[in-house]
């Protein structure tokens, strides 16, 4: 599943970079995110992601790395984790740039979600409902919270 | 493998909301179990009890009187199928009811665990919301009707508080006027589209024309975009809009794509299903 997502925030591209980097309060922008851990800075990080769809939940301890970084403007990442009670798996390809325009900072998201297991029951078009959910609501928190701080 | 989980059996329905209360996510209502035994056995969600309903009382009839269609939340599809009075008063319920899942589900399933389930390609929830009939939660100290078209909020939610328990159907009793039609299509087990239209007709016109469609989207939806095109004309100017209704319906479907039909392929079939049940009600 393919996602696209882009957002305009009204903030430096050096700030923008700059949250993006803080891992605490980063995470704190991904719906159903906890327990975020820096394994090694700027490189690995682990965290837990709880979904949520009707009475069907999912947890899933996730490793998250940073495959390229090109400082300002562009990040590669992979987030690969299993939930092992219900039997599926998740494998997310991230790729976030940055671009400067006019006082804003447009940041792009385009992920690839990968699930796999028994959650694929559910129906691929619910869980690419709910993947594209989480998606807009984190892109409107990054805003938010940027531009809270403005 | 089914897990291991504890049988409640409570004898009211304050009990009943009073362990789920109690017990919130970790319990479940169970009545036939023809879903939610499905989707344990695959490990998909875990509860250390289910409550089991099937022995309350007076939760599986249907009666007919003063103006209201009522069927209690433990009738089976197939209680349904046969029954006297909705053969009489409600054929395309009947109809829909011969046809969900397969005789097995039927025997066990229930109205009110397919409508709390709320699995997206389920069919009686469309045409209760063209039906215009309201769903009884009820609680330890209080009871609500809320319309069928509020019921559903996504794809297997619903808007039941977590300790209120689903205990009727209440369709107000078509006149001789009424004409409604449900129908469906899909080659895997479960259909790609639903679509449900009621309406009366009355001097040659059609009044209180409600629509909607279901299992394109997460939830079932009623469309009055679409109604509005049908209320007050006649039958051959109905006709005429029906495609211009279909296009509104299946756009407000919210159909997703995935193995049932692409999301365009939905919404066309949501169309030539309307059209189609149409003709069916008004014949």
């Amino acid at each position: 599943m393919q996602f696209q997502k882009e957002v305009e925030i009204l903030a430096p591209r050096e700030k923008v970079w700059k949250f993006i980097w803080d891992v605490d309060r980063f995470i704190a922008c991904v719906p159903g995110c906890k327990e975020a851990k820096t394994l090694e800075d700027g490189k690995k990080y682990s965290a837990i992601i709880v979904e949520k769809v009707g009475p069907f939940k999912v947890e899933f301890p996730t490793t998250i790395e940073v495959l390229e970084r090109e400082e300002l403007s562009h990040i590669k990442a992979q987030a690969s984790g299993a939930d092992n009670k219900i039997g599926s798996r998740m494998k997310i390809d991230l790729d976030v740039n940055l671009r400067e325009q006019d006082n804003k900072t447009v940041v792009s998201f385009i992920a690839g979600v990968d699930i796999l297991g028994k959650l694929a029951a559910l129906g691929h078009g619910i869980i690419k409902r709910k993947a594209d959910q989480v998606l807009d609501e984190f892109a409107q928190a990054v805003k938010k919270k940027l531009e809270g701080e403005a | 493998m089914l897990k291991r989980f504890r049988l409640e059996e409570p004898e009211s329905i304050a009990e009943v909301s009073e362990l789920l209360g109690r017990f919130g996510d970790s319990s479940k209502v169970y009545a036939g179990g023809t879903e939610l035994l499905l989707a344990m056995k695959e490990g998909l969600v875990d509860y250390e009890r289910l409550i089991n309903v099937k022995k309350l009382k007076g939760l599986n009839e249907v009666n007919a009187a003063n103006g209201t269609i009522k069927i209690g939340a433990l009738c089976t599809h197939h209680q349904l199928e046969c029954s006297t009075a909705l053969k009489e008063k409600l054929p395309s319920l009947v109809k829909l009811e011969q046809n969900v899942a397969n005789v097995r589900v039927r025997q066990a399933g229930t109205i009110g665990g397919n409508l709390c389930f709320a699995e997206p390609h389920a069919d009686p929830g469309t045409l209760l919301i063209a039906l215009g009939a309201t769903l009884v939660a009820e609680k330890s100290s209080a009871k609500r009707e809320i319309a069928a078209a509020d019921f559903f909020v996504d794809a297997y939610e619903t808007s039941l508080a977590a300790d209120e328990v689903l205990t009727e159907i209440r369709i107000p009793a078509p006149t001789a006027n009424s004409h409604s039609a449900y129908l469906k299509f899909g080659y895997l087990e479960r259909p790609s589209v639903g679509v449900a239209i009621a309406f009366e007709q009355s001097d040659k016109s059609l009044r209180n024309v409600r629509i909607a469609v279901g299992c394109a989207g997460p939830a079932p939806r009623r469309v009055e975009e679409a109604e509005a095109l049908l209320e007050g004309k006649s039958t051959a100017e109905a006709q005429r809009n029906l495609a211009q209704a279909g296009a509104i319906a299946g756009r407000a479907s919210e159909a997703i794509s995935d193995l049932h039909g692409s999301q365009d392929y939905k919404e066309h079939i949501v169309g030539v299903l309307l059209k189609r049940a149409f003709q069916s009600a008004i014949s």
